[in-house]
């Protein structure tokens, strides 16, 4: 009987090849009565073409939402998505909030215990005792 | 504002959740209302009946399903619906130039070809708007690289686990992952309408679901398809098993070439229904059968790599491949699936000159406690083969048999050493930096088949 062989997946390793962007697309929600999206309008005249064209892998799309607070919603790679409340904010802020949003891979935030994460097994092998020098009581 | 409840005031447009009461209601309704074309006709009737509303239709421009259908089946000499979105609507779509930048294509690649990419046989069964064509050269591209750099890197890997790793790297299952980790949704349904940013796929539909009349499973009509066609016939399984017919007769990753799914014959003593053969021969022409997304998504990303490669150049697409496919991990050592190590390693041993393996002891620890632990090397004369740790002195025996085997196969030549043929061949010449060739080590493979 020939040599069996197990099929898998490979796991992809973004950014080792090539890199994509996690966030694909942010949708821009303001209200053209209300003050609080005073900035959010100056934004989506003035700023928003350029966002959009430094950013084109990102898809953005701009709609209404009467008498309420202006809104970023950004959708991402892993299905989540993520919106932050723009009201009575400037443009400059907005923008940050948006690169913000952009630079997100989408995941929850969480405290990283460990700084390395690795696929590979370690190089240095995991400790045996049956190895090395001899120890005595 | 306040949200539209769009499921409350589009409750009459929709067809009735059981078809049965739908056919019912057909005979009775007599308002036919004369509309200018069909083809948009089919589209809505589409679009209501199997989306529910979306946000720009106004409860004016949706007319009732039941005229709709009514008025649907027209004469027979009309042309068939398309369901894919045209290819005019490319340039304007948001999608499409995001994906486009996301994943750096050559901007020699318009954006018709994307969409094109994305669209499924089974929503356009017109090869030259389908991306069925590109994804037959993207496959054999993909296929080729893949192969060329296993073989050269590790030449010494067995069939089977080529095939795997084949499998592993261009498989369908990974260019599926692959599509969604680019950020391509998938159509809920096909249509002219939606955005040609989108998969275009029909689903194939589920064994349990209703066939149009609503009185019979799909499972019990003559056109029932057999889902996961790859899986090897029975009969072909007695001829056949050999890895020998396996690189002649199969494609890339051992299994059986996947026939086209029209082909598939009803199961004996099946019922042949003359009613909805008649009535859907029109339908059953622009889309015979159904896809999985999964098989979707792999065409997709294979069509992807033969575009490229038909508007750019080989350096192009062997580019594409490096970034996306060979920096995905695959630890090869975990592909090997050993039944007899030790035998293995005694008869590759007899082959290539070596004393035969000899197993020794190299530590132990709690021999007669609940867990012991042995430590057993395997010999070959003076040299250690491989070596191995486990609970009895058998099993860490075949454990470093199995390590040894695994170090043998998974031999790789120097970095310097590699060239594989593309490098040299093809496009790559007119950019003047040129490899040498060397000839390549390859190894019998298998050591016992």
């Amino acid at each position: 009987m020939p040599l069996q062989a197990l099929r898998t997946v490979a796991k992809p390793q973004n950014g080792l090849g090539a890199f994509i962007l996690q966030c694909k697309r942010i949708d821009f929600h303001y209200c053209d009565w209300a003050g609080s999206s005073k900035g959010m309008n100056q934004f989506l005249t003035n700023n928003l073409a350029a966002f959009a064209r430094n950013n084109p892998g990102v898809e953005c799309t701009v709609s209404p939402r009467p008498g309420r607070h202006p809104v970023l919603k950004a959708q991402y790679m892993n299905g989540r998505e993520k919106s932050i409340c723009v009201r009575n904010m400037t443009p400059k802020e907005i923008l940050e909030k948006a690169d913000l949003l952009r630079n997100a891979n989408g995941e929850k935030l969480r405290r990283t215990r460990k700084p390395v994460t690795s696929v590979n097994d370690s190089v240095r092998g995991v400790w045996s005792p049956f190895h090395g020098a001899e120890w005595k009581v | 504002m306040k949200r539209l409840r769009l499921d409350r005031w589009a409750t009459q447009s929709q067809p009735p959740r059981n078809p049965r009461l739908q056919l019912r209601s057909r005979p009775f309704s007599h308002t036919v209302r004369p509309i200018a074309s069909t083809r948009d006709l089919q589209q809505t009737c589409q679009h209501i009946s199997r989306r529910g509303l979306a946000t720009e239709t106004t409860a004016s421009d949706v007319t009732p399903a039941e005229d709709i259908e009514l008025v649907a089946p027209i004469e027979s000499g009309q042309k068939p619906t398309l369901k894919a979105p045209s290819h005019r609507r490319a340039p304007h779509s948001a999608k499409l130039s995001a994906l486009h930048a996301r994943l750096s294509l050559p901007s020699t690649m318009p954006l018709q070809t994307l969409a094109r990419c994305l669209i499924d046989p089974s929503v356009d069964s017109r090869p030259g708007y389908n991306n069925a064509p590109f994804a037959t050269l993207g496959q054999d591209l993909l296929g080729y690289y893949t192969s060329e750099h296993l073989i050269c890197n590790y030449p010494r890997l067995p069939m089977p686990i080529i095939f795997a790793a084949q499998y592993a790297y261009v498989g369908s299952q990974t260019l599926a992952a692959m599509r969604k980790e680019w950020g391509v949704e998938t159509v809920a349904a096909p249509g002219q309408e939606v955005d040609p940013g989108l998969l275009q796929l029909e689903r194939v539909k589920p064994g349990k679901a209703l066939d149009e009349s609503g009185t019979m499973q799909l499972k019990d009509m003559p056109m029932a398809k057999r889902l996961g066609n790859k899986a090897r016939r029975r009969e072909e399984l007695n001829e056949r098993r050999g890895v020998g017919s396996r690189i002649v007769y199969d494609d890339e990753f051992g299994d059986l070439r996947s026939e086209p799914a029209v082909d598939t014959e009803p199961f004996a003593g099946a019922p042949i229904s003359t009613a909805g053969e008649s009535q859907d021969s029109s339908e059953d022409i622009t889309t015979p059968v159904g896809t999985t997304v999964e098989a979707a998504s792999a065409s997709f990303v294979r069509a992807l790599a033969g575009a490229i490669y038909l508007h750019g150049d080989a350096s192009a697409v062997k580019a594409f491949h490096k970034d996306h496919i060979l920096s995905r991990h695959l630890p090869l050592h975990t592909l090997f699936n050993f039944t007899h190590p030790t035998r293995d390693l005694s008869r590759l041993c007899l082959r290539e000159g070596f004393e035969p393996p000899v197993a020794r002891i190299i530590s132990e620890t709690g021999r007669l406690s609940r867990t012991p632990v042995f430590v057993v090397g395997v010999f070959s004369g003076n040299d250690k083969l491989g070596e191995g740790a486990g609970s009895s002195l058998n099993e860490a025996r075949i454990r470093a048999a199995a390590a040894a085997l695994r170090s043998w196969y998974l031999y790789s030549p120097p970095d310097t050493q590699i060239v594989v043929p593309s490098d040299v061949e093809g496009a790559v010449l007119k950019q003047g930096k040129v490899k040498q060739w060397k000839p390549q080590m390859v190894d019998m493979g298998e050591i016992v088949t």
